[in-house]
């Protein structure tokens, strides 16, 4: 009996001196962390790898972009329109409610709506603006997307991953200029001729304007650019100073749309 | 004296755990860097490829190969050719491909009911065709 409540004690002295030692060698982990932390900042606070953010217009890689000559463009003529919405299956249903528009005209005060009217000239004013997705530097609808199936490509071009999209239409709140459309029912039955160059979508699914990234591929310019009679529509590198579209940029008084959001769009407009 | 002894000890056995922690952290972080460095720069690298003439004479792969495995080429060449822009496919033996369902179907439509008849049989339901037009629809 008197043995046992001896082992007893002996145990709960070792177990105190356990507790001890534990307690100071956490102490020393702690004095270490504190030391280093002192000592290397950049081992408490993580660096950020800058390399990562590399979505920025940068010299040396593509960027396509698209100007618009709005003093060109004719009025009542929709050949772009219908070429684009042909070539990419675009559905038509003929109601509002359920459109689907990669690119569209929009009324001077809609597409511009943060510029100045003041005595800004009537004809002007009452021109319709040939609008479609800015393919922006800075993409506000790829930063809401939850499943990355919008995303910014090496080339610019802000793309849609039709399989990886579920719906959500985040990037539709997210985008400021309204140049996403959801498919609110199957869209075969809204494409009176199918194209078979590009796939159509499915209900349920967001799509908006690819700048024609499958024509890209095979070096032809988008449908609208190549198909436009006025040749309003120029399109090319905006990072290649030499390009047609930069030399114009440098020799035409140029908008884009709502720049003071900071999305830096890649289209440009004349007006 | 033996007390403060046994304090020193127990410090530095803290010390040393907490090295061999960081410097295991320190690894395992530059491994991470060094992993995602690759791929960022290659996609940069990744020019848009050129129209590629389609050499029809011959499946891209045995046919054994592409009955068990057309499903994982098709994915890899979605992958490839809707996100990372390297549309380019080099055979083995050197033969050059689009990266496209239509490559395939470009051979493969000759019998509209080419993946059809397998489809049906296997009850398997891929969701293909609810986007892309089935051979069904283009030889109408």
């Amino acid at each position: 009996m008197l043995e046992l409540s001896s082992v007893a004690h002996g145990d709960h002295e070792m177990n105190q001196q356990r507790r001890e030692f534990l307690r100071k060698a956490g102490l020393g982990a702690l004095a270490g962390l504190g030391a280093a932390a002192g000592l290397f900042p950049a081992f408490a606070l993580e660096k950020t790898d800058l390399s990562v953010f590399s979505d920025k217009p940068e010299p040396g890689k593509v960027r396509w972009g698209m100007l618009v000559n709005t003093r060109k463009c004719r009025e009542g003529c929709t050949t772009c329109i219908t070429a684009c919405h042909h070539t990419h299956n675009v559905p038509d249903f003929g109601s509002s409610k359920s459109e689907v528009k990669w690119i569209w005209k929009s009324p001077y005060d809609k597409a511009f709506p943060t510029s100045s009217r003041q005595f800004q000239s009537e004809e002007v004013l009452n021109r319709k603006v040939l609008t479609l997705c800015n393919h922006c530097a800075e993409p506000p609808c790829t930063r809401a997307c939850p499943t990355e199936a919008t995303f910014k490509r090496w080339d610019g071009i802000v793309s849609m991953d039709y399989h990886r999209c579920i719906g959500c239409r985040f990037c539709m709140a997210a985008c400021p200029y309204g140049s996403r459309s959801f498919n609110w029912q199957d869209p075969r039955p809204g494409v009176r001729e199918l194209s078979s160059t590009y796939p159509t979508r499915e209900r349920g699914v967001v799509e908006k304007c690819n700048f024609c990234s499958e024509r890209l591929v095979k070096g032809e310019l988008p449908a609208c650019v190549a198909t436009c009679p006025e040749e309003a529509l120029s399109f090319g590198d905006l990072n290649d100073p030499k390009s047609a579209i930069r030399t114009m940029l440098q020799s035409n008084e140029t908008m884009q749309r709502k720049p003071e959001l900071g999305t830096l769009p890649s289209v440009f407009y004349i007006i | 004296m033996s007390k403060h002894i046994q304090t020193l000890v127990a410090v530095l056995v803290g010390l040393v755990v907490f090295a061999g922690a960081a410097l295991f952290m320190l690894g395992a972080h530059h491994n991470v860097r060094t992993a995602t460095a690759a791929p960022a720069s290659s996609a940069i690298v990744a020019s848009p490829a050129k129209a590629v003439p389609i050499d029809s004479t011959k499946c891209i792969a045995p046919t054994e190969y592409m009955k068990a495995h057309h499903m994982q080429v098709l994915d890899q060449w979605r992958f490839d050719s809707v996100r990372k822009g390297t549309r380019t496919f080099v055979t083995p033996d050197g033969r050059h491909f689009d990266k496209s369902l239509n490559t395939c179907l470009g051979c493969h439509a000759s019998n509209p009911m080419f993946c059809f008849m397998c489809h049906d049989y296997a009850n398997v339901k891929p969701t293909c065709w609810s986007c892309h037009l089935s051979p069904m629809e283009t030889t109408k």
